[in-house]
C-alpha cells in the first residue's frame, strides 16, 4: 500500500500544484476564456495520456525516453513562450496576445499531464500481487494507496488554485515563475539523461548535471511545494491584519467569510504539502527499508549431522538454521513445513541466481530477499529458478537430519 | 511584434524538430555499456534495457530498473564453438559497483532467450546515477557439465582446461556513466 501511496503522490503532486498555480493565474487575468482554454488543453492532456498509457502497456510502439524528450521539449518551449508573451502582455494587451498566453499555458499543462498520468493510469494493471487476483485484499490495499496519493495531489492542486486566486497578482506571478523554473531544471535533467545515455551529448559537466538531477528527483517536488507554500503563508499572515473597508455588517460578514475561506484553503494547501513531504521522506524511507532476515534458530550438532526437531518447524513458517564449517564459514539453511502436507521443504538459505542473499516470509509466502520473487513453497527442496539450493537431508525419529558434509560442500555459496 | 511572434514560433518548431530527431527503435532499444571486450576465446558485450518479465517464474519486474545483458560469442577457438556462436553452459557472475556507498548490484546471470537469441541476463535494481565499474566473471562450462571430445579423432583439439585451467576469466569495464531511465 505504502509503495503505491508514494507512487500516487510522487507522480502527481508536482503536476497538480503547478496546474493549480497556472489555473489561478490564468483565471485571474483572462477570466472565463482563459479557464475554458485551460480546461480544454487539460482534457486533451488527460485523454492523450490514456492513449499513451494503453500504447505503452499493450504495444511496443512507444519508446518512453524519446517521448519524454518530445514532451519536455514542448513543455519547455511553451513555458518560454508563456513567459515572453506574458511579459509582452504586461505592457500591451490585445485579444490575440491574451489568447496566445492562454494557449501556451494550456499546452504547458497538457504536456505535464501527458507525462505524469500514463503511469498512474497503468498502475492498477501492473500491481505486483504475488499471484493474487483483482478480487483480493492485496489488490484493494494497493488501489487504496494509489488513490490516496492521487487524491492528496489533487487536493493540493485545488487548494493551491483557491489560495492563488485570492493572492496578490504580483506574488502569484512570482510563485508561478519560480515553480515553473524549478520544473524546467527538472525537465532539462530528464532530457539530458536520455540524450546522454544515447550518446547524443557528452561531457563530464553534462553527466554531473544528469547525475545530480537523477539522484535528487524529490528535490524538485520539494522546490515546487516550497514555492507554492509562500502563497498560503503570506495569506495567513495577511488574514490577521485585515483592514478592508465596509459600510454595513453584511459587508463585514462577507469580508470575514472571505478571509476564513482563505485561511481554510491555505491550511489545506500547507497540510497537503506537509503530508507530501512526509510521504516522500520518512514514509518512502520506511517503505524502501531493507528486509531483515529472521535470526538463526537453535539446532543440534551431533557428530557429522545437524538435527532440527520436527516440533520446532511444525508451524508452517520459515525457520532458519546455520552450521559453521571447519573453514569458519557460516552456512545457513532453511526449513518450512509444506502446506497441507506432512513433508518439509529444506534447502540452503541461498540460490544459484541470487547467491547468499536469503529468504524471508511475507504474508505467508517465502520471498527471495534480492529479487523479491515469491517461491512456491511446495517446490522448495527442488532444483530450479530462484529456489533454495537443494541439499541432502533425511527425516526420521522426530528430527530433520542434515549431514554437515552437504553444508561443507556448499560453503562457497556463503562468501 | 508579429515578427517577434513568428521568430519565436520558428524557434519552437526548430526545437521540436531537434527533439523528434532523437530517434530510436520503437519500444525496445538496447543501450550499450561496453562492446567487443575479448577474454579467452570469447567476445563479450554488455547492454541494458527495460526490465523484462521472464518465464517461468520471473515475471515480476516491479522492483527493477533495467535488464542487464551479457552477450558472449565465440572467436576463433579449438574448443568446437562456431565462430560468432553464443557460448552456452557458462556461469556468469556480475558485479556492478559505483563510486558511492550502496550503489552496487551483484549476482549470477540467468540463461535465457530473447528475440535476438540466447544470452546471459538478469533484471537488476540500480536506482542511483553514478559512475560504475562493471565486472563479469566467467566460470568454465565444465562446471555445468559441458564436455569436450578429448580424442584426436573426434575432438576439436583443445580442452576447456586450456582456457579455464588457471581459474575463472573476467572482464572489467570501468567508467560506465549511468543514469536511471524511464522505460
Amino acid at each position: 500500500m505504502l509503495k503505491y501511496l508514494i507512487l500516487g503522490a510522487e507522480g502527481m503532486i508536482l503536476t497538480t500544484i503547478i496546474a493549480g498555480l497556472l489555473y489561478a493565474w490564468i483565471s485571474g487575468r483572462y477570466g472565463n476564456t482563459g479557464k475554458y482554454i485551460l480546461h480544454g488543453f487539460a482534457l486533451c492532456g488527460m485523454i492523450a495520456a490514456i492513449v499513451m498509457s494503453y500504447m505503452k502497456n499493450t504495444t511496443s510502439l512507444v519508446h518512453t525516453g524519446t517521448w519524454n524528450v518530445r514532451i519536455f521539449t514542448v513543455a519547455l518551449a511553451a513555458a518560454l513562450l508563456l513567459l515572453v508573451f506574458g511579459l509582452i502582455g504586461m505592457k500591451k494587451r490585445s485579444v490575440f496576445l491574451d489568447r496566445l498566453v492562454c494557449v501556451m499555458a494550456g499546452i504547458y499543462l497538457a504536456a505535464l499531464l501527458f507525462y505524469a498520468l500514463p503511469d498512474i493510469y497503468a498502475a492498477p494493471f501492473n500491481f505486483s500481487l504475488g499471484g493474487a487476483g483483482v478480487f483480493s485484499s492485496a489488490f484493494f490495499t494497493r488501489l487504496v494507496g494509489l488513490l490516496l496519493g492521487v487524491f492528496l495531489s489533487i487536493l493540493a492542486g485545488i487548494a493551491t488554485a483557491r489560495i492563488g486566486s485570492r493572492s496578490p497578482r504580483g506574488l502569484l506571478t512570482g510563485v508561478l515563475v519560480a515553480a515553473v523554473l524549478v520544473n524546467t531544471v527538472h525537465q532539462f535533467g530528464k532530457i539530458a539523461s536520455v540524450l546522454y545515455t544515447r550518446r547524443v551529448i557528452s561531457g563530464t559537466t553534462v553527466f554531473n548535471f544528469v547525475k545530480w538531477s537523477a539522484n535528487n528527483e524529490d528535490l524538485f517536488i520539494y522546490g515546487v511545494m516550497a514555492a507554492a507554500a509562500v502563497l498560503p503563508i503570506v495569506m495567513w499572515v495577511r488574514s490577521f491584519h485585515v483592514n478592508e473597508p465596509y459600510e454595513n455588517p453584511a459587508q463585514h460578514r462577507k469580508i470575514r467569510a472571505k478571509w476564513r475561506s482563505i485561511r481554510r484553503w491555505g491550511s489545506t494547501a500547507l497540510i497537503c504539502s506537509i503530508l507530501g513531504i512526509v510521504i516522500l521522506s520518512p514514509v518512502k524511507a520506511y517503505a524502501n527499508r531493507p528486509v531483515e532476515l529472521s535470526p538463526v534458530e537453535e539446532s543440534i550438532l551431533d557428530g557429522d549431522n545437524v538435527y532440527v526437531p520436527l516440533e520446532q518447524v511444525e508451524d508452517g513458517h520459515l525457520h532458519r538454521f546455520a552450521y559453521t564449517t571447519p573453514d569458519d564459514i557460516t552456512v545457513r539453511f532453511i526449513v518450512i513445513k509444506k502446506p497441507n502436507s506432512s513433508s518439509y521443504g529444506v534447502g540452503l538459505d541461498a540460490c544459484d541466481i541470487c547467491g547468499e542473499t536469503g529468504y524471508f516470509e511475507r504474508n505467508g509466502q517465502i520471498v527471495c530477499k534480492l529479487c523479491d520473487v515469491v517461491m512456491n513453497i511446495n517446490t522448495i527442496g527442488f532444483k530450479g529458478g530462484c529456489n533454495p539450493i537443494v541439499i541432502d537431508y533425511s527425516v526420521g525419529d522426530g528430527y530433520i537430519c542434515v549431514p554437515t558434509s552437504t553444508l561443507i560442500e556448499h560453503q562457497d555459496e556463503f562468501k | 511584434m508579429k515578427k517577434a511572434v513568428a521568430l519565436l514560433l520558428t524557434a519552437v518548431m526548430a526545437f521540436g524538430v531537434t527533439a523528434t530527431a532523437v530517434h530510436a527503435e520503437a519500444g525496445f532499444e538496447e543501450i550499450p555499456i561496453f562492446e567487443d571486450e575479448e577474454v579467452g576465446f570469447m567476445n563479450v558485450s554488455a547492454v541494458y534495457f527495460q526490465p523484462v518479465p521472464m518465464a517461468p517464474g520471473q515475471e515480476d519486474t516491479e522492483n527493477y530498473n533495467m535488464h542487464l545483458e551479457c552477450d558472449v560469442s565465440a572467436m576463433e577457438n579449438d574448443l568446437g564453438y562456431g565462430l560468432g556462436d553464443w557460448v552456452p553452459y557458462l556461469t556468469v557472475d556480475y558485479d556492478v559497483v559505483g563510486t558511492e556507498e550502496g550503489n552496487e548490484a551483484h549476482g549470477t546471470f540467468m540463461v535465457m532467450s530473447a528475440s535476438d537469441g540466447p544470452h546471459y541476463g538478469a533484471n537488476v535494481s540500480l536506482p542511483s546515477a553514478d559512475t560504475y565499474t562493471v565486472t563479469f566473471t566467467f566460470h568454465s562450462p565444465a562446471e555445468n557439465g559441458y564436455l569436450i571430445h578429448s580424442d584426436a579423432e573426434t575432438g576439436p583439439g583443445g580442452l576447456l582446461e586450456d582456457v579455464f585451467g588457471e581459474g575463472n576469466l573476467s572482464v572489467t569495464y570501468e567508467g560506465w556513466e549511468y543514469a536511471p531511465q524511464e522505460w
